[in-house]
C-alpha cells in the first residue's frame, strides 16, 4: 500500500506560517481552523545557551489510523487508490469520535495544537487531505513548468514553503521527492524523527540535526 | 479609452446590480463574474499570469491565477532564482488585501470633523477631487508662500518615493519626509557612497546579492557557483523580514554549509540556525564593532595589501583639520608623478621600511609598493604636529574595548565574540550583511561606517563570495574614466539634472566650470530645466530644508528631519508647513513618538491633508481630508522591471477594481492643476527662503522637471511593461494592455534573464582606467575611505551637497567627534539604558523608573504598517507579542500569555510642551516632560529568547478599532503600537542622519488587561474577509467582488493641458 506523507526538514523551517495560509486559501479553511499549524518548540536552557525549532503539524497519515476505526459512519476512510487518510464530509455527522481517537487532536477540534478541526458552520470535522484533489495521481516530483500537472502536483503548502522545508510523496516509492530527501538526510547523518504516539505509526517524518537543536517532540 | 470610465450613469447602474447582489460571505473561488475584456483571463476559464509580489521591500516572482476576472490563487514562481517557488504569508495574503472591504475604491472627501469617531466620507468624482486638492495647495501657497506645502511617503505599500520627493520641489518647497529614510536604509546606502561609491551591506534592500547566486538549479546548470562560505548577519533577520526571498536564500545557503554569525538581541530564526549567535544588548553594537577592530588591528588579521594600497587607513591625518595631509603640503618641493592626474591627490604615510614620512600615490599595489611600504598603525611629526595614521586613530578609539570590556558592556560572552572574529577573519572570503537596527539608534552612522570598514580592511570587497560586490558588465581595459560621484537624490540625479552638488572625484576647476556653464546657459544641449534660476532655487531648498543645520546625511535622499518638521508645525518656526500630501500608509503606526504627531496635527494645526492609499488606515480615518484611491499590487502595473538577481519579471495589473489609479497619477495631475492656478499669480507668490516672488526669481510652476515618475494615466505604465516584456512574448510595438493580457496568458516564461557573465562580475576597482591607473573608487582619494573624510567636510559646510553655496558648521552639541561628525566608528552616548556595570561616559545615567531595554524587529506577518486588516494574518498574530526573558517576567509577576502594559517617558510624567523637543535633545536636558499618549499594551511571550532586562516587540495598529461595530471608534494606533513609546522627541539624534530612537530605549512593564476594542479571537476578524460590502462607500455600491460592474477597465483621464514649467 502506498504510504503518502510529508517529510519536513526542521533544519530549514523558520516557523513562518506560509504553509498555514497557503493551505487556508487552497482549501477555504474557516477562520479559527487550521489544517496545518506550526508549533514553536520554545527554548530550554538559560539564555544565551539555548536552542529551539518549529514543528509544522498536520494529519500524520498514521499507518494504523485510529480515526478510521473510531468513525461510526465510515466518514473517516482511506482512499482506495492511494491509501491517503481522508474524511468524507457528506458522511460525517460531527460526532467528534475521530477527534477523541486521534492522539494529535484537540477533543473538541477547536484549539491548537490539533490536526483535526471541527467546522462549526457545517457541523463536520475536517483535516489535511494532502490536497488529494490536486495530488491524487501525483508522484510528488513537481513539474515546475506546470504546477497544476496532475501527474506531478504537490500541495500548495509544499510548493510555497518559504524555506524549501517540505517534501511530499509516497515513502514506499524511492523515487518520490519525499523519499529522496529522507534518503539524503540519512546519508548526511541527520536525525529523522517522528512525533510518537502509542501504536499509531505516523507516516510523517521530521529531520533535525543535533547542531541546530535537540529533538524533544512538541516540547512541554 | 479617453474618458473617465465610471461615469455618473454607470455608477447608478452599478448601484442597482449591487443592491440585488447583497449577500454575505462571498468566497473567492465560488464567484462567477464576467470581467469583460479588460480583466485578465477574460470571461472564460482560468488564466495564469507571471507577476512579481509587492508584499515587502523585496520582490518574489510568482504566478497569479485569474478566473473570470477574479484572482483566485497566487503561488511562487519555480523559475525564480532565489525564492524558487516559495511565497510567504505576506504574498499569499495579497488576495485579501486586494479584495478587502477596507479598500478605498473611489475618491473620498471627509464630510465631518477630523477624528476616527466622527469620520464620515462622501464619494466625489476624480475631477472634483483633483480640483479640490489643487485649490487647497494653491490657496496656501498664494497666502503663505511656497514653503507652506509639504509631502510625505513611507509606511508600507503603494510606494511613491520619487513622486513624494519631487512634488514639493516642483512647487518650490523643501519639505518632504518618510518615516523610514533616516530610520531605515538611508544611513547604510549613504555611508557606502561616502566610503567607496558602491553597493552597501543591506540584504533587505537588495544591495547584497552575491551570497544568493548559484542556489537555483537553473543557474547551477549554467555553471554559476555559490561562493559565500561565511556570512555575518549583523542585525538582520532575512528569514522573517524577507521570508520567501532572502529567507529562502538563507535556508539554501545554510543547507550548502555556509557558516553564519548572527548579531541580534533576539533569538530570531536566523539566530536559531546560526553557527555563532551574538545576542548584543540593544544599542551596544558600536562597542562590539570596536572590539572586533581592536583584535583585527592588533593581530594583523586584516588584508595587508588591500588595506595598504586601496584604503586610506595608512594616511597620516592632520590633527587640526582632521583631514589627511597632502604630500604637497608636507614634503618640501614635492611634485606628484607626471602621470598622476590632478583629480587623484597624493597623500602621505609612514614608510614601514624607512620609518620616514613618504608620499603614498594611488596606483596598483605592485607598482606603488616598489617606492613605499605604508605603515597601518603609525604616528609621526608632520608640519610640526603629531599626526597619527587613520589606522592608529581607529586603534586608539578601540582601546577601551577589550573582549572582557565588550562582554560587560554588550552582554555577549567574550569567548563567543572571539570565536566570531576568528570565523570571520579566518575565511578565504566572508562578508557582513548589515540590517536596519542601527538606523533606528544613536549609532545610525557609526555602525555602517564600522561594518563596511571591517569588510574593507579584510579585503572582502569586489570578490566572489563577499557582500560588497557590484553587478553588471565590467568596463573594457583602458576605457573607464576615473570614477566620480554626484550628490543630491538617489544616485545624485538632482546634481546631474540641476547642477547642485560637488562632483566628488572631479577637480575643483572642473566643478567650477560645470556650474559656470549652467549659469551662463553655455551648453546648447542642456535640457530646458538646467539653468541658472532653477539651480539657484534648488540650491536654496537645500539650505532651507528643515533639520539640515545639524543632520546633513538626509540630503542624500533630499528629505527633511522628521522631528524638525513636527516642531515647525508646532511652532510655525522657521516656517509653518500647512498643506500636506501624504503618499503611502499609516503614519501613526510608523512615525516615532506617534502621539506627538497626532497632537501636533490636532492642536497646532495642519490646514488640509491629502492622502493617497489603497486602504483606510489610522492616519486616514483620523486626519485625512481627501483620499485618492490607489491600485493594489494585483491591479497595479509596474513602471519598471522588477528583478531578482539577474532575472527581471513583469508586474502586470491583471484585474482592476472601482476607480483606483496607479500611485504615480494623482501627484502629477494635482501638481499640474495647481501649477496652472499658481502661474496666473507669479508676481505675488513668495518663494519661501528668498523673500522674492517667483517672477523675480525668473521661475514658473512646476519648477524644474516637475513630478518625476508622475504620469497622466495608466496607459503610460503599460507602455513601459510592454516595451520590457513585449519581445519575450512576441508582441509588436504599439501593443496594448489587452494585447499583453492575451499574449501573456499561461506563459510561465514571461521574464527576462541577463547572462550570468554579464551580471556577476568582480574586481571593478582593478580594471585599468583611461588614465592608466586602476579604476579605484569614487572618493576624493580614489581609495576606500575607511576613515570617512566626507563626514568632516559635510559637518563644516554641507559639502558636497550644497555646492556651489555653503551652510555654516553644525551645532557642536550635535557632533560626537569634537563637535563634528565622527569619521570612524565611535560609541556615542546612549540616552536611555538599562543598568550597565561600569558604563561610564558611554551611557547616560540609569533611570530606575524605566529599567528595561526594548528593541524591535519584524514579524513574518506584516511589512512595515501593512496587512493588519488581512484576516488570515491577524487570526495567527492578532496582537503584538512582547518577548520577555523568563527571569524578568518572574520579577514582574508576568506569565506567558498575559496582557501587559508598557510605558516609557513618552507616556509618563507631565505633558510634552510643544516646540521644546529639539533644544532638549541637543542640550542633553535630562528632566523629560514628554508625555504624549497613554501607555500601550501587548501580550507577553515569556521565554529565554532575549536576555534578562531586554524586551522585543514589533510595531502594530488595529484597524478593528474603527470598525462599524465598535460603539466608540478610535484610530487604532494608540492601543498596541510600540511607536507610541519610541523616542523621536528628545533622544540623541544620530549626528549625520538625525535618526531618532525607535530601538534601544527604556521602558517599564506591568501586568494589565486586553484593550476592550482589540480583537483576538479568530472569528472576530470575519468583517475583514472579502464580502459583498465595502466599509467606505455607500451600502448600495461598495461591492468589491460580487459586483461585475466594479470589475472595471482602468481609469483613463481626458487629456489635460499640461502645465508648462521649469522654463
Amino acid at each position: 500500500m502506498p504510504k503518502r506523507s510529508l517529510v519536513i526538514d526542521l533544519d530549514r523551517c523558520s516557523g513562518c506560517d506560509s504553509c498555514v495560509v497557503a493551505c487556508k486559501f487552497e482549501n477555504s479553511v474557516a477562520l479559527g481552523n487550521y489544517w496545518t499549524t506550526v508549533v514553536p518548540v520554545k527554548p530550554t536552557g538559560t539564555h544565551p545557551d539555548i536552542d529551539m525549532y518549529w514543528v509544522p503539524m498536520q494529519c500524520q497519515q498514521c499507518e494504523n489510523s485510529p480515526c478510521v476505526g473510531a468513525c461510526p459512519t465510515g466518514a473517516s476512510y482511506r482512499d482506495s487508490e492511494n491509501n491517503v487518510v481522508l474524511i468524507n464530509k457528506e458522511e460525517c455527522t460531527g460526532c467528534k469520535s475521530c477527534l477523541a481517537a486521534c492522539p494529535y487532536s484537540d477533543p473538541e477540534g477547536n484549539q491548537k495544537p490539533s490536526v483535526r478541526w471541527f467546522n462549526e458552520e457545517e457541523g463536520v470535522t475536517e483535516k489535511c487531505t494532502l490536497c488529494n484533489h490536486l495530488t491524487a495521481a501525483s508522484d510528488g516530483v513537481e513539474n515546475t513548468n506546470d504546477t497544476s500537472d496532475p501527474a506531478h502536483a504537490v500541495p500548495p503548502c509544499v510548493h510555497n514553503c518559504s524555506c524549501g522545508a517540505r517534501s511530499f510523496g509516497d515513502l514506499d516509492d524511492p523515487n518520490s521527492a519525499a523519499s529522496k530527501v529522507l534518503a539524503q538526510a540519512e546519508t548526511d547523518g541527520r536525525k529523522v524523527c517522528i512525533i510518537e504516539a502509542e501504536g499509531v505509526m505516523p507516516a510523517t517524518r521530521y529531520i533535525l540535526s543535533e547542531e541546530i537543536a535537540t529533538w524533544r517532540g512538541l516540547g512541554e | 479609452m479617453r474618458e473617465t470610465t465610471l461615469t455618473r450613469r454607470s455608477f447608478v447602474k452599478a448601484a442597482a446590480v449591487a443592491g440585488a447582489a447583497l449577500t454575505a460571505g462571498a468566497t473567492l473561488t465560488g464567484c462567477l463574474k464576467e470581467g469583460g475584456d479588460t480583466q485578465g483571463g477574460g470571461a472564460s476559464g482560468r488564466a495564469m499570469y507571471v507577476s512579481i509580489c509587492h508584499g515587502c521591500i523585496q520582490a518574489c516572482p510568482c504566478k497569479v491565477y485569474v478566473e473570470n476576472g477574479v484572482v483566485v490563487k497566487i503561488e511562487g514562481h519555480p523559475d525564480a532564482p532565489t525564492n524558487q517557488g516559495s511565497l510567504c504569508i505576506k504574498g499569499l495574503n495579497q488576495i485579501h488585501t486586494c479584495y478587502s472591504p477596507r479598500r478605498v475604491l473611489y475618491p473620498l472627501k471627509r464630510t465631518g470633523a477630523r477624528g476616527a469617531n466622527d469620520a464620515t466620507w462622501e464619494r466625489v468624482s476624480w475631477d472634483d477631487a483633483i480640483e479640490l486638492a489643487a485649490s487647497k495647495i494653491a490657496e496656501a501657497i498664494e497666502k503663505y508662500g511656497t514653503y507652506a506645502f509639504f509631502a510625505s511617503v513611507g509606511g508600507g505599500g503603494a510606494y511613491s518615493f520619487m513622486q513624494a520627493m519631487t512634488t514639493p520641489m516642483a512647487l518650490g518647497s523643501p519639505t518632504v519626509f518618510e518615516p523610514g529614510c533616516a530610520q531605515c536604509y538611508l544611513p547604510r546606502i549613504t555611508e557606502a557612497a561616502y566610503m567607496y561609491g558602491g553597493a552597501d551591506q543591506s540584504i533587505a534592500d537588495c544591495a547584497v546579492l552575491e551570497p544568493f547566486k548559484g542556489l537555483a538549479p537553473l543557474e547551477e546548470a549554467k555553471g554559476v557557483t555559490q561562493d559565500t562560505k561565511v556570512l555575518v548577519l549583523w542585525a538582520a533577520q532575512p528569514s522573517v523580514s524577507q521570508t520567501a526571498q532572502s529567507g529562502r536564500g538563507m535556508a539554501e545557503l545554510r543547507a550548502r554549509g555556509c557558516k553564519t554569525i548572527v548579531v541580534d538581541p533576539n533569538f530570531s530564526p536566523d539566530a536559531v540556525k546560526a553557527t555563532i549567535h551574538l545576542p548584543v544588548r540593544p544599542g551596544a553594537d558600536a562597542a562590539l564593532i570596536l572590539a572586533w577592530y581592536r583584535v583585527i588591528l592588533d593581530e594583523k588579521l586584516y588584508d595587508e595589501e588591500f588595506t595598504k594600497f586601496f584604503t586610506n587607513i595608512p594616511f597620516l591625518i592632520n590633527p587640526d583639520t582632521k583631514l589627511p595631509w597632502l604630500a604637497t603640503e608636507v614634503i618640501e618641493g614635492y611634485t606628484p608623478p607626471a602621470d598622476m592626474p590632478e583629480n587623484t591627490p597624493v597623500y602621505v604615510c609612514v614608510d614601514e621600511n624607512t620609518g620616514e614620512v613618504a608620499p603614498l600615490p594611488f596606483g596598483d599595489a605592485a607598482t606603488v609598493s616598489q617606492s613605499v611600504n605604508p605603515q597601518v598603525l603609525a604616528t609621526a611629526t608632520v608640519g610640526g604636529l603629531e599626526s597619527k595614521s587613520a589606522g592608529q586613530i581607529y586603534r586608539d578609539e578601540a582601546e577601551p574595548w577589550t573582549l572582557e570590556k565588550a562582554e560587560e558592556f554588550c552582554w555577549v560572552p567574550a569567548d563567543r565574540i572571539r570565536a566570531a572574529i576568528d570565523l570571520y577573519t579566518g575565511a578565504e572570503v566572508a562578508g557582513i550583511a548589515n540590517g536596519v537596527a542601527s538606523d533606528m539608534e544613536e549609532t545610525a552612522s557609526q555602525v555602517p561606517v564600522g561594518l563596511m570598514g571591517l569588510d574593507m580592511i579584510m579585503g572582502y570587497i569586489n570578490k566572489p563570495g563577499a557582500t560588497m560586490t557590484q553587478n553588471g558588465p565590467l568596463p573594457a581595459e583602458g576605457e573607464a574614466p576615473r570614477p566620480t560621484m554626484f550628490w543630491n537624490g538617489f544616485g545624485g540625479m538632482f546634481g546631474q539634472m540641476y547642477g547642485i552638488g560637488y562632483e566628488v572625484g572631479a577637480t575643483k576647476e572642473a566643478n567650477e566650470a560645470r556650474i559656470q556653464a549652467i549659469e551662463d546657459g553655455a551648453n546648447p544641449d542642456a535640457p530646458p530645466f538646467q539653468n541658472g534660476p532653477t539651480l539657484y532655487a534648488m540650491n536654496q531648498l537645500l539650505l532651507d530644508r528643515l533639520g539640515m543645520k545639524n543632520h546633513r546625511g538626509l540630503y542624500n535622499w533630499c528629505h527633511s528631519h522628521i522631528p524638525s518638521v513636527r516642531e515647525a508645525i508646532e511652532t510655525g518656526e522657521p516656517f509653518k508647513p500647512r498643506v500636506w500630501f501624504d503618499m503611502s500608509g499609516n503614519k501613526f503606526a510608523v512615525l516615532g513618538s506617534a502621539g506627538a504627531w497626532y497632537n501636533a496635527i490636532m492642536d497646532d494645526g495642519v490646514d488640509f491633508i491629502i492622502c493617497q492609499y489603497p486602504m483606510i488606515t489610522s492616519f486616514q480615518i483620523e486626519v485625512a481630508d481627501l483620499i485618492f484611491p490607489l491600485e493594489e499590487w494585483l491591479e497595479a502595473t509596474g513602471a519598471s522591471e522588477f528583478g531578482q538577481l539577474n532575472y527581471a519579471f513583469p508586474s502586470p495589473g491583471v484585474i482592476h477594481l472601482g476607480e483606483t489609479v496607479p500611485n504615480s497619477v494623482p501627484p502629477k495631475r494635482v501638481i499640474d492643476a495647481a501649477s496652472v492656478k499658481l502661474n496666473e499669480k507669479l508676481g505675488s507668490i513668495t518663494f519661501g527662503g528668498t523673500g522674492k516672488t517667483i517672477e523675480e526669481m525668473n521661475l514658473q510652476f512646476p519648477l524644474g522637471l516637475g513630478v518625476m515618475g508622475g504620469i497622466n494615466s495608466e496607459e503610460e505604465v503599460w507602455a513601459t511593461q510592454i516595451a520590457a516584456f513585449g519581445p519575450v512574448l512576441g508582441l509588436a510595438e504599439g501593443a496594448t494592455r489587452d494585447d499583453y493580457l492575451e499574449a501573456a496568458r499561461d506563459r510561465a516564461d514571461a521574464y527576462n534573464v541577463t547572462p550570468p557573465d554579464q551580471y556577476w562580475t568582480y574586481g571593478q576597482h582593478l580594471v585599468t582606467a583611461n588614465d592608466g591607473l586602476p579604476v579605484g573608487f569614487a572618493t576624493e582619494s580614489r581609495k576606500c575611505e575607511v576613515y570617512n573624510t566626507l563626514h568632516i567636510k559635510l559637518s563644516r559646510t554641507g559639502w558636497p551637497y550644497c555646492y556651489p553655496r555653503e551652510l555654516g558648521p553644525i551645532d557642536p552639541r550635535a557632533g560626537t567627534w569634537d563637535g563634528e561628525y565622527s569619521p570612524i566608528c565611535n560609541v556615542p552616548v546612549q540616552k536611555e539604558v538599562p543598568e550597565i556595570a561600569n558604563g561610564g561616559d558611554f551611557v547616560a545615567p540609569f533611570d530606575p523608573e524605566f529599567p528595561l531595554a526594548i528593541t524591535s524587529g519584524r514579524v513574518y506577518y506584516f511589512h512595515h504598517g501593512t496587512m493588519r486588516h488581512a484576516p488570515f494574518a491577524r487570526e495567527l498574530y492578532p496582537a503584538p507579542l512582547v518577548r520577555i526573558n523568563s527571569k524578568t517576567a518572574a520579577d514582574y509577576g508576568i506569565a506567558d500569555g498575559d496582557w501587559v502594559e508598557i510605558s516609557s517617558r513618552r507616556t509618563q510624567g507631565t505633558d510634552f510642551v510643544h516646540g521644546t523637543g529639539l533644544e532638549a535633545a541637543y542640550s542633553g536636558i535630562k528632566e523629560q516632560n514628554t508625555k504624549t499618549a497613554e501607555p500601550i499594551r501587548a501580550i507577553a511571550y515569556v521565554a529565554e529568547v532575549v536576555a534578562p532586562n531586554v524586551l522585543w516587540m514589533e510595531r502594530f495598529w488595529n484597524p478593528e478599532c474603527y470598525d462599524s461595530t465598535q460603539s466608540t471608534k478610535t484610530g487604532g494606533w494608540q492601543e498596541c503600537n510600540v511607536n507610541v513609546i519610541t523616542n523621536a522627541i528628545d533622544c540623541n539624534f544620530n549626528e549625520v542622519f538625525g535618526s531618532y530612537t525607535n530601538r534601544g530605549f527604556t521602558v517599564n512593564i506591568k501586568k494589565s488587561e486586553k484593550p476592550a476594542n482589540v480583537w483576538v479571537e479568530p472569528k472576530e476578524f470575519a468583517p475583514f474577509m472579502p464580502t459583498t460590502t465595502n466599509e467606505y462607500a455607500p451600502d448600495d455600491i461598495g461591492v468589491a467582488i460580487e459586483n461585475k460592474e466594479l470589475l472595471t477597465p482602468i481609469v483613463s483621464f481626458p487629456d489635460a493641458a499640461p502645465a508648462e514649467g521649469g522654463q
